[in-house]
């Protein structure tokens, strides 16, 4: 078990894939007249974020990994690194991916770190480097403890979960439409990841799988792509900053300034920055089942279509 | 990988991808007719009754008064934001004027305005 295992940062060596795959989409996009929009400072904007994100993890990186190196110590179990268990691995951190990113959309504290990659009004390939900065803060790490505590050692779940970032690259276009059906059906694809980045009242919430579908179908989150709902990407209130820092932080910052209101109890301020995003202590603002809601009593006809079939979410 | 050679690649990616957006012409802003306004403020406020809309001259900005009061909205690079207009201060610059909204998201929007214009703008945004 002590055997030193290491392997590559496949996210740092995709960046060339990156960058010409970028090139790619805005030329198709530009030679033919379709398939998605591109802006300068909002693309310059997602790349910065991107390459800050990588920063962060060099600079940040060590305390996740200390963190899984205890847990690695502390267990008995050692699947070792054959491709079954690196396969078996990959499978159940995708489902590991799945909940920490419905978290980031149900807990405002997770939602302050992942808002940032939804910030954008625009839906290509630079929106999926929009990533953010401030992931550790958000002590998600915890959710990979199980994979480390079942025998994978930390190099291998921090591998698979690079490919799993790596495979969510090409998800992010509109050049795209739909892929065959059995791989609409397993499969995340542009298509459901773009009703995913939707702030229509229908896509909120919805399709947080990375690489496979079929969580969402699962746990009851999945809304297709509608053609009668063209998805409008972007935030419920879109911030109107393109610098870095501020989209970074903005929704950090928001927290502090609602919990540190006067007059407020102590679980009303625990509840900014725990409740999901939207919650306030008067009722002033609204969460997505309120936004759901007053859709559905301007628009009763579309009560029971995907994304309006259940009651609010639990999580 | 080297992190000079990681630093070279996104450094040179980034500058090449920005360079060619910008020489394209994707740097423009979007130019909102009263029809376009009214669209794009129910997309940011599909509640709102609108009640009348007064573009800028220069397409970039429009004022929007609805039942619930008067708001604001501006190009955004290709798209839009708008707020209402509740807490903000306003100021005027040599262009026009300049909007402070006390929002680490959205600190602030600069309105070019034509001399005619900045008055009935600043009198029409206090709030209601």
């Amino acid at each position: 078990m002590s055997d030193p295992i290491s392997y590559p940062d496949v996210t740092q060596y995709a960046v060339p894939f990156f960058i010409a795959a970028i090139l790619a989409e805005f030329l198709w996009i530009a030679i033919k007249g379709r398939g998605g929009r591109y802006e300068t400072r909002d693309a310059l904007t997602s790349l910065i974020m991107g390459a800050g994100s990588v920063a962060a993890g060099i600079l940040l990186g060590f305390i996740a990994w200390a963190f899984f190196m205890v847990l690695w110590q502390l267990t008995p179990l050692d699947m070792g690194t054959s491709i079954w268990a690196v396969l078996v691995c990959f499978v159940l951190d995708d489902l590991r991916y799945y909940w920490v990113h419905r978290f980031g959309h149900r807990v405002r504290w997770v939602w302050a770190s992942h808002v940032n990659h939804h910030s954008s009004q625009h839906y290509n390939l630079t929106t999926a480097l929009r990533q953010t900065w401030t992931g550790t803060f958000t002590f998600m790490m915890v959710v990979r403890a199980p994979l480390v505590l079942l025998g994978f050692h930390p190099a291998l779940v921090l591998f698979v979960g690079g490919l799993n970032l790596i495979y969510q690259f090409w998800i992010h276009t509109e050049a795209i439409g739909k892929m065959p059906r059995w791989f609409e059906a397993v499969m995340n694809t542009p298509s459901h990841h773009r009703a995913h980045h939707g702030r229509n009242p229908r896509y909120l919430d919805c399709n947080y799988a990375g690489v496979f579908i079929i969580w969402d179908r699962i746990f009851g989150t999945f809304v297709p792509e509608q053609e009668n709902d063209r998805v409008d990407y972007g935030l419920v209130h879109n911030i109107g900053t393109f610098n870095p820092l501020r989209v970074a932080f903005h929704e950090w910052v928001g927290i502090f300034r609602d919990m540190t209101q006067p007059g407020l109890t102590l679980k009303q301020r625990l509840l900014y920055a725990l409740a999901p995003p939207g919650y306030s202590h008067d009722g002033s603002r609204d969460t997505s089942e309120t936004i759901k809601a007053k859709y559905l009593a301007r628009n009763p006809q579309d009560r029971g279509t995907p994304g309006f079939e259940q009651p609010a979410d639990p999580t | 990988m080297p992190l000079e050679i990681l630093l070279i690649m996104v450094i040179g990616g980034v500058s090449a991808v920005a360079a060619i957006l910008h020489l394209s012409g994707r740097s423009e802003q979007t130019v909102l007719s009263v029809e376009d306004a009214r669209a794009e403020w129910h997309r940011h406020f599909p509640d709102d009754v609108i009640l009348q809309v007064l573009i800028a001259e220069n397409g970039h900005a429009a004022l929007v008064q609805t039942e619930g009061g008067t708001g604001l909205l501006w190009a955004f690079g290709a798209d839009t934001v708008a707020r209402h207009l509740i807490d903000f201060d306003v100021f005027e610059t040599g262009t026009g004027l300049r909007l402070e909204f006390h929002d680490f998201g959205t600190p602030g929007v600069s309105l070019s305005l034509a001399p005619h214009e900045r008055a009935d703008w600043q009198q029409m945004m206090i709030p209601s």
